[in-house]
């Protein structure tokens, strides 16, 4: 069994599906694409991307496909499925709910350290 | 919609395994490159880039290998591992494999055998609708005199009884028939209206009986089975409207059966005609099979309740018939129909339970050595890293891949089994209808998987031991054994406590099947022949005409070259049973309100004693004044006058005869010698009338001949064929009648001879195995006793002795529950105790004289040890 936690395999699951909702790409390249959009914050261990796109794939929230590169190699890219963007849009949802109240959590916190 | 892409995804990395490993490797591939051109890009020198790139990746091996996992085929894959595995070390093994299929799959193929056999005969439902609520009605006065119906009593019966919602009667007998060709007893059931509707099967085509048939004078009809119709009268629809003569009497077909029925209410016939009563005159004869179906809420109990009052009522009706503890009971007719077999097939089944324990045992056994014997390669698995429950897994689907090819073989066997006891058993009720079904193989799956998982108790529990496959163990040579050899111990001993039944039950069937075939008949049967005729009424209406033709078949027959002399009788020995009648000694009657004692009752000419050489011993045998107009005569066989008239001289004695107490009186004329006219085992009370005072039709005609040639039955058929060409006639040869009276005793007896041949073989092979791996164990020790010095003998004797005390610890064991359970074999036995010493004794000295042998063989082999090669050889 991965040793990843459950809550660091869907982050991870959450943001490949962002990534993809963009353009479909290869797993190098959603790993470039993950550090771009996040400006760095998030460091994947790369590796770690291909176990996390196949469970996906038997989710079926992505599908794969073998394609030549602009540097005339073949690749696998990997495409987001309607279900992939529903999925994603059920992630959005509940991440939004989530650090909502996480938020709202901690602005608590700090009123009573005021009293 | 998900899970039909993860199945699809699952089973393509399953089926394509080879290509989804290179696409792997390709995808990786492809991301290193390309990290590593990307960071060459950036100005990186191309070796650290690529180093730089390995590490972001994070392990090329450990990541392939999470991908690997999270295909889901992983549980699959390992199984599949460990099948190849299991059957590589199989395939090394062939003789163990071989042992092991073969001794379970003859366990499982007769298991799976004798419960189609037991499932068709006892547990199965009895093929009529709603068939709990059949039930046959008898006449009962005791726990073991049953007999059946008179005409008085189901008259009785129809008029009174307020607890069947149908109620019919139906008599078993054999006419003869003559469609096309020779002549031929068929066997009928000649049925009433109600025997059809309280039975509940409609017939395919025309009508069945109805009450209107049974009218006196209203025209004969009957219902035939579909594969009668098919066979004799052109198929089911042309057979309807057909006439058929029946003893002379025409027949009308109105209806047919349904294809594959050839039975009802467990009377197997051809045809069924219609049953026309006449008014009763008297409360017996007892003929008739009664059944009845119970309304929907009638117990079995109020039932007999009913019965009872019905009985009340019909005893003082009757002057011939004084027994008033005779009671009309009900029996549960599936009871009936399976009556004896169950006793039989329970024996079987018995016997049959204890050679598949003794086969689990010793593949158990085979098992545990292998297993020991491989104690070193799993020790060096479990070093290398492997977990014990995987190599627990490895033991467990090992042993399954071998029960469930036991499995295979037995139910292999079981059909080739079934057919010979089909073959065998032709008399057992509803055995026709045993075959391999889904419950059979299910059956012998189950049993295959549970004795594989039996089997893997002990290696397993061994694996669990701490002790027992600690690395360090590769390197001990015998210290792992302790745990396990108590388990070898123990399989042995209840090797030789499972095989004790079985050799004491056949030890006592054979025992009485010898005794049984010492009986003296108590006549010569070498050159004696028999035809058996029955004379139809509607060509010999009257007593002359009877009379006639036996005058001139006993004068033809005797005019015969060859032919020494010729008797008639009704019934020829052994075991024709038939004739009875009931009496009372005029001067010594049995109280009022008890029951007339019964005794067979035999019609024979005077010559038929001398015919078969009975010595007359007191009085006279019959004369030609004997007739029908003089008073009516018998002669007593020897156990007769002495079980009715000890003491006293039985000739003058006078009886009343069928409870007719308005006839004249019989009279005793003579005492002749005992012959066994029931077969070897029965008692020989016997009555003899004779020929000329009786009307009846049936016979057998009897000639003792000089010589036996060939073709004498032909010529003696051909003889009383010239006399009447359209009577059937049936030929017996004497000698052959005897054996075949004892063929059922040597069939148990050579069944359960055959299993207890299996057992003792197992227990053997148990004992020598064992015995030859701790010989092989203690290599060392023994070398070592026998340089210091000790004798081979007392090694040999070491060993023997350690062997013979299993087998007297199980001998011990099996004695006990022997005793508990011989008693069940009493009925089967004759003139042997079901605890017969000189069996028991014989049994235990079998055993333990083969347990001897097959532990002195590795005996000798242990003080053949060569001291020098075994010390060094470690």
């Amino acid at each position: 069994m991965p040793p990843e936690s459950a809550i660091v395999q869907r982050t991870l699951e959450m943001l490949v599906l962002k990534a993809l909702s963009l353009a479909p790409m290869h797993g190098w390249g959603i790993g470039q694409r993950i550090e771009q959009l996040s400006k760095g914050a998030f460091q994947v261990q790369q590796g770690s991307l291909y176990p996390a796109l196949l469970r996906m794939r038997r989710q079926g929230w992505i599908r794969s496909e073998w394609r030549v590169t602009e540097n005339n190699r073949r690749a696998r890219y990997y495409f987001l499925t309607v279900a992939g963007r529903r999925q994603l849009g059920i992630e959005t949802a509940a991440w939004d709910k989530a650090a909502e109240a996480v938020n709202a959590f901690l602005r608590t916190q700090a009123l009573e350290g005021n009293q | 919609m998900s899970v039909l892409t993860d199945l699809i995804i699952r089973a393509r990395a399953l089926l394509f395994r080879s290509r989804e490993e290179t696409e792997l490797e390709d995808e990786v591939r492809f991301h290193i490159d390309r990290d590593v051109h990307e960071r060459v890009r950036r100005g990186e020198v191309p070796d650290k880039a690529r180093r730089e790139a390995l590490i972001a990746f994070g392990g090329v091996e450990r990541y392939k290998e999470r991908v690997r996992d999270a295909r889901g085929t992983r549980p699959l894959e390992e199984l599949a591992a460990d099948i190849r595995y299991a059957l590589r070390g199989l395939r090394r093994n062939p003789g163990f494999t071989a042992t092991g299929i073969l001794v379970l799959g003859i366990g499982i193929g007769a298991t799976a055998t004798v419960y189609s056999i037991v499932h068709s005969v006892i547990v199965a439902d009895l093929p009529y609708p709603q068939s709990d609520r059949l039930v046959r009605v008898v006449e009962q006065n005791s726990a073991t005199s049953i007999w059946a119906l008179s005409t008085a009593d189901v008259t009785a019966i129809r008029e009174r009884q307020r607890v069947f919602e149908a109620w019919g009667e139906i008599q078993r007998t054999e006419v003869a028939y003559s469609g096309s060709g020779t002549p031929q007893h068929i066997v009928i059931g000649r049925a009433s209206a109600g025997y059809f509707r309280a039975i509940g099967i409609p017939v395919a085509r025309g009508r069945a009986i109805e009450p209107a048939d049974e009218a006196q004078g209203a025209p004969p009809v009957m219902v035939v089975t579909d594969a009668f119709a098919r066979r004799t009268l052109g198929g089911p629809d042309a057979a309807l409207g057909r006439s058929l003569s029946l003893d002379g009497v025409s027949h009308t077909v109105v209806g047919v059966l349904p294809e594959g029925r050839d039975e009802l209410g467990g009377i197997r016939a051809v045809a069924f005609p219609v049953l026309q009563l006449r008014a009763p005159t008297r409360r017996g004869p007892f003929w008739l099979r009664g059944v009845g179906r119970l309304k929907p809420d009638v117990t079995l109990a109020a039932a007999e309740r009913d019965l009872a009052e019905i009985s009340d009522a019909l005893l003082p009706l009757w002057s011939d018939f004084r027994d008033s503890t005779a009671r009309l009971t009900p029996q549960p007719l599936r009871d009936v129909v399976v009556g004896s077999a169950v006793k039989q097939v329970g024996l079987f089944a018995g016997a049959v339970a204890l050679v598949l324990l003794l086969a689990i045992v010793n593949v158990a056994t085979l098992v545990l050595v292998r297993a020991s014997a491989r104690e070193q390669e799993l020790a060096v698995r479990v070093m290398l890293g492997a977990k014990r429950s995987r190599i627990a897994r490895l033991i467990v689907t090992e042993n399954l891949i071998l029960t469930l090819s036991a499995a295979l073989l037995g139910l292999g066997l079981a059909t080739w089994g079934l057919d010979l006891a089909v073959a065998q058993l032709p008399d057992m009720p509803r055995i026709q209808n045993a075959s391999l079904d889904w419950r059979v193989i299910m059956l012998g799956i189950g049993a295959a998987v549970l004795s594989g998982l039996l089997v893997s108790l002990s290696p397993v529990a061994a694996l669990s031991d701490e002790g027992g496959l600690a690395p360090h163990a590769a390197s001990r040579r015998t210290g792992t054994g302790q745990r396990t050899s108590a388990m070898r111990a123990a399989f042995v001993i209840a090797e030789f406590a499972l095989a004790w039944p079985l050799l004491v039950g056949a030890g006592l069937l054979l025992n009485s099947f010898v005794r049984l075939q010492r009986v003296d008949p108590g006549f010569d049967p070498a050159g004696l022949v028999a035809v058996g005729l029955s004379l139809p009424a509607a060509r010999y209406a009257g007593v002359a005409d009877v009379l006639r033709f036996r005058e001139l078949a006993g004068q033809r027959v005797a005019a015969m070259p060859g032919v020494e002399s010729v008797g008639l009788t009704t019934q020829i020995p052994p075991d024709q049973s038939g004739g009875n009648d009931n009496f009372n000694l005029v001067h010594r009657p049995v109280p009022d309100g008890e029951a007339e004692p019964n005794s067979p009752w035999y019609y024979v000419s005077a010559s038929y004693f001398s015919t078969l050489g009975i010595r007359i011993i007191e009085g006279r045998s019959f004369t030609p004044a004997d007739t029908a107009d003089e008073f009516p005569v018998i002669a007593v066989s020897r156990s007769w006058a002495e079980h009715y008239l000890p003491g006293e001289s039985a000739v003058g004695r006078q009886l009343v005869q069928g409870g007719c107490y308005n006839c004249p009186r019989t009279t005793i004329v003579g005492v002749v010698e005992d012959i066994r006219n029931l077969g070897p085992s029965l008692p020989m009370d016997a009555v003899y009338g004779p020929m000329s005072q009786y009307g009846g039709r049936s016979m057998q005609v009897v000639a003792r001949l000089r010589s036996m040639t060939p073709n004498v039955t032909a010529r003696l058929r051909d003889e009383l064929r010239a006399l009447d060409p359209e009577l059937p006639l049936d030929e017996f040869v004497l000698t052959e009648q005897l054996q075949a009276s004892l063929a059922d005793p040597m069939r148990w007896a050579a069944v359960l001879s055959a299993f207890a041949a299996c057992a003792m073989g197992l227990a053997a092979l148990g004992v020598f195995g064992l015995m030859a791996y701790a010989v092989r164990q203690r290599r060392r020790e023994i070398g070592v006793r026998l340089a210091l010095g000790a004798q081979s003998g007392v090694v040999t004797r070491l060993v023997v002795w350690r062997g013979m005390r299993y087998a007297a610890i199980g001998s011990a064991i099996g004695l006990g529950v022997t005793l508990l359970l011989a008693n069940r074999l009493r009925t089967m036995l004759f003139d042997v105790s079901p605890t017969d010493v000189a069996t028991f004794v014989g049994v235990g000295v079998l055993l333990l004289g083969s347990a001897f042998l097959a532990s002195w063989i590795p005996g000798r082999r242990a003080a053949r040890i060569r001291p020098i090669e075994a010390i060094s050889s470690e």
